[in-house]
């Protein structure tokens, strides 16, 4: 289970979260949609313990840490147990697509990561691409690339910003259906979408996210019956800028 | 007299002022390469400690000629400390406090500038610090600093004939003083330049083609 209790981030005076809980179990899907700059990569982030939270808990399985916290925080038991695609994808650019997924498992000692790191660049068939660096591919397939190198570090907590920014229907369908399987495995997925259409399809449960509080949450039900105005409001300029 | 006959009677003098100049160039390029890198990198961990009086210092020296700080080296300060060092010394010491604050500049910039997503992407997927630091930060660093690290060590290279003016006897001082005996202008100074260009034209390749071989163009359609 990774759980966010009354989460709170601030950047010196500002703060962008203003006490978030969040419960995200395993062998499901929870989307995080809103408007931008509503705090969704702030919390995301915060949930990763890459920009641990100024204030609130976070519970990973059996590891809790309290913020703001006092002593080293055990990241080498957190990561990549919880591992993170990240929106602008951050791929290494002096490394092929495929060394940049074998590169952290042969960090880690794991027998035959080429193996491991091919099979998942065929299901997604992207072999002609591997060996290609991320600035001689398109965005949308450096964005496969990004999500090879995570699901090869088999996460049981996957937390993905935006991944769908830049792909084509084709790919979305087929992430969307690679998310799935990986809940059926157990992995809790952690979404940040502005496709509603995908919000609804992939997520178990919907959080809103609004100017740095969470305003409502619940099954993908919610997208057809909000229950705040501001849900109400978001929902509506999303269809009218259609 | 000839290229050949100037060769062959001043040769000795010549390889002498010759092995000056090199001598003189590989102290300014290890001291400059070693103590600047690793300055560069304390600059970059303890900035306002290290990295700022760092960069006020090489401010400055880039805002001096070398050769008044190399004339302010070897006059005023001698003469206020009341000692006398040896010009070679003098001249070392100097061209090596550029060269190390030029490096330094260089290498805390690229560390500085490294961008720290690419650590965070590493980290969640699990590496350890020595990975990050040995397999993504340096490999990326290096590409980035070391065409620009060849180009520093080429000038200073060509900054070695200042020495001359405070009576090294490197290669160019002692070219002057052959030129003073037979005044062959052309032919020695031709001599001179065809020197520096054997040498500052290969590493001036060599510059081009680690650029080329290893600092890629990173940037993403």
């Amino acid at each position: 289970m990774l759980k966010g209790e009354n989460i709170r981030k601030s950047y010196g005076d500002v703060e962008i979260l203003h006490g978030i809980d969040i419960n995200i179990q395993p062998g499901t899907i929870t989307t995080i949609i809103g408007p931008s700059g509503s705090g969704k990569s702030t919390l995301l982030r915060s949930l990763a313990l890459l920009d641990p939270p100024t204030s609130g808990t976070v519970t990973i399985d059996d590891l809790t840490m309290t913020f703001p916290h006092d002593t080293p925080i055990p990241t080498e038991l957190v990561w990549p147990r919880l591992t993170v695609v990240f929106q602008q994808l951050f791929l290494w650019p002096h490394l092929t697509l495929r060394q940049n997924a074998v590169l952290p498992l042969r960090s880690r000692d794991i027998d035959s990561p080429e193996d491991r790191v091919d099979q998942i660049i065929k299901d997604f068939g992207i072999n002609g691409l591997a060996d290609r660096f991320p600035n001689e591919v398109s965005l949308g397939q450096r964005q496969l690339g990004a999500i090879v190198r995570a699901l090869a570090l088999e996460p049981r907590y996957l937390l993905l910003d935006e991944i769908t920014s830049a792909l084509d229907v084709e790919y979305v369908a087929m992430i969307l259906e690679r998310l799935k399987t990986l809940r059926e495995q157990g992995v809790a997925l952690l979404l940040i979408s502005h496709l509603i259409e995908f919000a609804r399809h992939s997520g178990d449960q919907i959080v809103f996210l609004d100017g740095g509080t969470l305003v409502e949450q619940g099954t993908p039900a919610i997208l057809d019956n909000p229950q705040s105005g501001r849900l109400e409001r978001f929902l509506g300029l999303v269809l009218e800028a259609r | 007299m000839n290229f050949l006959q100037i060769t062959q009677q001043y040769g000795d003098a010549m390889l002498g002022g010759l092995f000056v100049t090199l001598k003189l160039s590989f102290i300014v390029w290890a001291s400059g390469i070693v103590i600047g890198s690793a300055l560069g990198a304390l600059g970059a961990s303890f900035r306002e400690i290290v990295g700022g009086p760092s960069k006020v210092v090489s401010v400055i020296l880039a805002g001096m000629p070398a050769l008044v700080f190399l004339f302010w080296m070897h006059y005023p300060l001698q003469g206020y400390l009341q000692i006398v060092i040896n010009p070679f010394i003098t001249g070392a010491l100097t061209l090596s406090i550029i060269n190390i604050f030029m490096v330094a500049d260089l290498v805390r910039g690229a560390i500085t500038d490294f961008p720290r997503q690419y650590i965070d992407a590493a980290k969640v997927s699990g590496m350890s610090h020595s990975d990050i630091f040995v397999r993504i930060q340096v490999p990326l660093l290096m590409r980035q600093i070391i065409p620009g690290l060849l180009l520093i060590q080429i000038t200073v290279f060509q900054m070695t004939i200042f020495a001359s003016m405070i009576s090294v006897d490197e290669i160019f001082r002692v070219a002057q003083r052959v030129n003073s005996i037979i005044y062959k202008p052309v032919e020695i100074y031709t001599l001179l330049a065809l020197f520096f260009i054997a040498v500052c034209v290969p590493l001036n390749l060599f510059a081009h083609w680690l650029r080329v071989r290893f600092t890629r163009d990173y940037s993403e359609r």
